[in-house]
C-alpha cells in the first residue's frame, strides 16, 4: 500500500517515485504546493475508493503521516 | 480518458509533452473560481489527438485583468461562475433590495462587455453559459437566482460574435448528474467547485470544437449493411425479411444533408444491395444518399482504402460502423487510423452510439458547400468515369466547360473561407487553420488580400474550393497560404490559379512563398517548382521559395475561362 501511495503522489507531482520517502512533505518538495496538496487528496481518494474529513486532510502533512492516516482509513 | 483516474491522466499528460510534435496550440482558461485540475484534463484530451495543447491558467477571479494579458492564445475558454460574482451570491440574493439586485445585473452586463471587447481579435472565444442548477436543485418555485442566469444568459447570446461559442454545461452536468459534478468541500474554503469527473466529461463535451478549428473532422460515415443499416442477413433472410434500423438510418440521412459522406462498405451482392435501396419501402437511406458503395466480397481493408482513395480523403477521415468482431478487430489492426464502432447488441444502445458519433462530424457552420456536397461528390464520380472513357486528359479537360470564379476579400464566404483552412490537409502548403474571425481581419488589412476560388463545369457547381492569401510588404508578396479542395484537383485548376495570383499581383517585384511538411501533404512537395518558384532554403520540414515576376510564365491555359464574383 505504500507504493501504491508513493506512486499517486509521485504521478501528481510530475516527479520521480524515487525522490519520496517518509520525511518528504510541501516544506521539502518544491513543487508541493497547495494546489498540489489538493489535488493529492483528490487522487488518493479516487485510488482507494475513500472519502476524507476535514480533519484527516489538515493532519496529511508529510509522507508518514499520509502512510498512517489512510491505513487506518481503509483497515 | 473517462474511465482514468486523476492521477494517470495527470501522468500521461507529462509522459505525452516530450513525444507529441508539431505547433503548439495555446489555450487560455480564465475563472473567477479555481480551476487548476483543468489544466491535465483539457491537455490531455487534446494532446490524446495529437494537437500539441498547452494550458495557461489565468489568476483566481481575474477575468477582466485576464483578458487584456491573454493575447496572443489561440483559443480562450471562460469559466465564469454566477455564484462567485459576489462572494456568497446563492444565499445573499434573496435578500437584495430590488435596486441592488439591478445593480449586479448591471455590473455583470458590464464585466462581459470589458471582456467581450477585449477578447473580440481571440481566433476562439469558448464561454460557459451560466448554470443556477448547482445551488438551485431543490428551488420549486424560480428564484432570483433562475432569473439572473436567465437574463444574463439571454445577454452573452445577444453579444455573440463570429469568434464566440457559448457551451452548455448544463448538459454536461445533467449527464453526470450534480452529484458527481462538484466537489463542495473545497468550495468555501478554496473556491474550487467542479469535481475530477466534470473536468473529464466537460473537455470530453467540446473537444470536437477543438478537432474541428485543428482540421481534425471526420468527413465520411462509411456502414457495413446486414445488421447494420437493418437487423437480418440480406443473403440469407431475404429481402421481405430484413427489418430497418430506421433511427439509425435518419441519423445518417441528417449527416449526410449537412454534408457529411456516407458511403457502404459491405460484404454482400451488389445487386441485392441496390435492390433495397431502390425498393424496399422501409428503407430510409436511397441511393441519392449513398455517396460512394464498395459492396462486393473483397476484404474490408482494401474496400476501405478504395473508399478514402476515391474520395480523395485521409483514411483517418473516416468512421466505419460494422456488427462483426472479425471486422472491428480486422480494421482496428490494419487502420487504426480509421475510427471503427461496433453495433452494440442493444438496439436502444446502438441508435443513441450513432447520435454520440454525430460529435466527430461536428461543423461549427454549414456552408452552402455542405449542403450541396452529396451531390458534388456524386459529380465527382461521374466525371471520374468520363476521364476513363476519353482517355486523353487535355481532351476531356477541354469538354469540361471549366470556370474559375474569384472572390476578392469578400466578406460574405468567411464562412467557407475559414473552414476550407481547418479541413483541408492536402493540397495545402502551409496548414495554417484559420477561424471566421482571423479571416475577417484578414479582409480588412490593407496590407493582405484574400482570395478565393470558386470552381464550376457542365457537371455542377463545386462552390468555393481554393484559396490563396497574400500578405503584403513594400514590393513583396507573400503567399501566407495556398490551398485547394481535393474534389477539384487533376483539372489543372491550380496552374490557372497560380495565373489568377500572380495577375492580382503584378505591381510588386517578388513572391515569396513556403512548403511545410505534414503527413497529408506530399502531394504538393513539388507544386512550386512546378509553378516556377527558385528554392531559397530547404530542410525537411519546410521549402521556402521565391518568384521574380516577370519571370513568370503564364500557364496558357483556355479551356479555363475566369469570371470575378462582382
Amino acid at each position: 500500500m505504500q507504493n501504491r501511495i508513493k506512486k499517486v503522489i509521485a504521478d501528481v507531482l510530475m516527479i520521480d517515485v524515487e525522490l519520496l520517502n517518509d520525511e518528504s512533505s510541501p516544506e521539502t518538495i518544491e513543487d508541493w504546493d497547495s494546489l498540489k496538496q489538493m489535488n493529492i487528496i483528490i487522487a488518493l481518494e479516487e485510488e482507494f475508493d475513500i472519502l476524507l474529513s476535514d480533519d484527516e486532510v489538515i493532519e496529511m502533512l508529510n509522507m508518514e503521516l499520509i502512510y498512517t492516516i489512510l491505513k487506518d482509513k481503509i483497515s | 480518458m473517462i474511465n482514468m483516474k486523476f492521477s494517470e491522466i495527470i501522468k500521461a499528460n507529462h509522459e505525452l509533452v516530450n513525444r507529441i510534435k508539431g505547433t503548439e496550440y495555446k489555450i487560455g482558461i480564465l475563472s473567477n473560481i479555481m480551476v487548476h485540475q483543468s489544466k491535465d484534463i483539457c491537455e490531455y484530451s487534446l494532446r490524446q489527438k495529437s494537437i500539441n495543447a498547452n494550458v495557461e491558467l489565468g489568476d483566481y477571479d481575474n477575468i477582466v485583468q485576464d483578458s487584456m494579458k491573454f493575447q496572443d492564445v489561440n483559443a480562450i475558454l471562460v469559466f465564469w461562475e454566477i455564484y462567485n460574482f459576489i462572494d456568497g451570491l446563492q444565499y445573499k440574493i434573496e435578500i437584495l433590495s430590488d435596486e441592488e439586485f439591478e445593480d449586479i445585473i448591471e455590473k455583470i452586463k458590464i464585466e462581459i462587455n470589458i471582456v467581450f471587447t477585449n477578447l473580440e481579435q481571440t481566433s476562439l472565444l469558448l464561454i460557459n453559459k451560466f448554470s443556477s442548477l448547482i445551488f438551485n436543485q431543490y428551488n420549486l418555485v424560480e428564484n432570483r437566482m433562475d432569473r439572473l442566469v436567465k437574463i444574463l444568459n439571454e445577454y452573452l447570446e445577444s453579444k455573440m460574435k463570429t469568434n464566440m461559442k457559448l457551451i452548455d454545461i448544463d448538459k454536461v452536468i445533467s449527464k453526470i448528474s450534480i452529484k458527481n459534478s462538484i466537489d463542495l468541500r473545497y468550495y468555501y474554503s478554496s473556491k474550487t467547485l467542479y469535481s475530477i469527473d466534470f473536468y473529464k466529461e466537460y473537455f470530453e463535451y467540446i473537444k470536437p470544437i477543438f478537432l474541428s478549428v485543428n482540421g481534425k473532422t471526420k468527413k465520411a460515415l462509411i456502414f457495413d449493411c446486414d445488421n447494420t443499416l437493418w437487423k437480418g442477413i440480406l443473403g440469407e433472410d431475404g429481402f421481405d425479411n430484413i427489418r430497418m434500423f430506421k433511427e439509425v438510418q435518419y441519423l445518417a440521412l441528417e449527416l449526410s444533408k449537412g454534408g457529411v459522406v456516407i458511403g457502404l462498405c459491405s460484404k454482400n451482392n451488389p445487386e441485392d444491395v441496390d435492390a433495397v435501396l431502390e425498393k424496399h419501402q422501409d428503407m430510409i437511406l436511397r441511393d441519392k444518399d449513398i455517396v460512394i458503395k464498395k459492396v462486393n466480397w473483397n476484404d474490408k481493408v482494401s474496400n476501405l482504402k478504395a473508399i478514402a482513395k476515391e474520395l480523395n480523403i485521409g483514411l483517418d477521415s473516416l468512421v466505419f460502423v460494422d456488427d462483426s468482431n472479425f471486422e472491428v478487430n480486422l480494421i482496428n489492426v490494419e487502420l487504426p487510423m480509421v475510427k471503427v464502432l461496433q453495433v452494440p447488441a442493444k438496439e436502444y444502445e446502438y441508435n443513441l452510439m450513432i447520435r454520440n458519433a454525430m460529435n466527430y462530424f461536428y461543423n461549427p457552420t454549414q456552408t452552402a458547400e455542405d449542403l450541396e456536397k452529396v451531390k458534388m461528390y456524386k459529380e465527382q464520380v461521374q466525371r471520374v468515369s468520363a476521364e476513363q472513357q476519353i482517355g486523353n486528359i487535355e481532351d476531356y479537360l477541354k469538354s469540361l466547360d471549366l470556370v474559375i470564379t474569384t472572390y476578392i476579400d469578400d466578406i460574405e464566404q468567411i464562412g467557407r473561407i475559414s473552414q476550407m483552412t481547418q479541413k483541408t490537409n492536402q493540397f495545402n502548403l502551409t496548414t495554417k487553420r484559420y477561424t471566421e474571425k482571423d479571416i475577417e481581419c484578414f479582409i480588412h488589412d490593407k496590407n493582405k488580400t484574400v482570395i478565393a476560388i470558386g470552381v464550376n463545369d457542365k457537371y455542377g457547381d463545386n462552390g468555393i474550393v481554393g484559396l490563396a492569401i497574400i500578405n503584403y510588404n513594400e514590393n513583396m508578396a507573400t503567399l501566407d497560404t495556398l490551398l485547394m479542395s481535393c474534389r477539384v484537383l487533376g483539372r489543372n485548376i491550380e496552374y490557372k490559379f497560380m495565373d489568377i495570383i500572380v495577375d492580382f499581383v503584378k505591381n510588386m517585384t517578388i513572391i515569396n512563398s513556403e512548403y511545410v511538411l505534414t503527413y497529408k501533404n506530399k502531394q504538393v512537395e513539388n507544386l512550386y517548382d512546378r509553378y516556377g518558384f527558385d528554392i531559397l532554403q530547404k530542410d525537411e520540414s519546410c521549402t521556402k521559395y521565391q518568384l521574380d515576376i516577370l519571370k513568370y510564365r503564364s500557364t496558357n491555359i483556355n479551356y479555363i475561362k475566369v469570371e470575378n464574383a462582382k
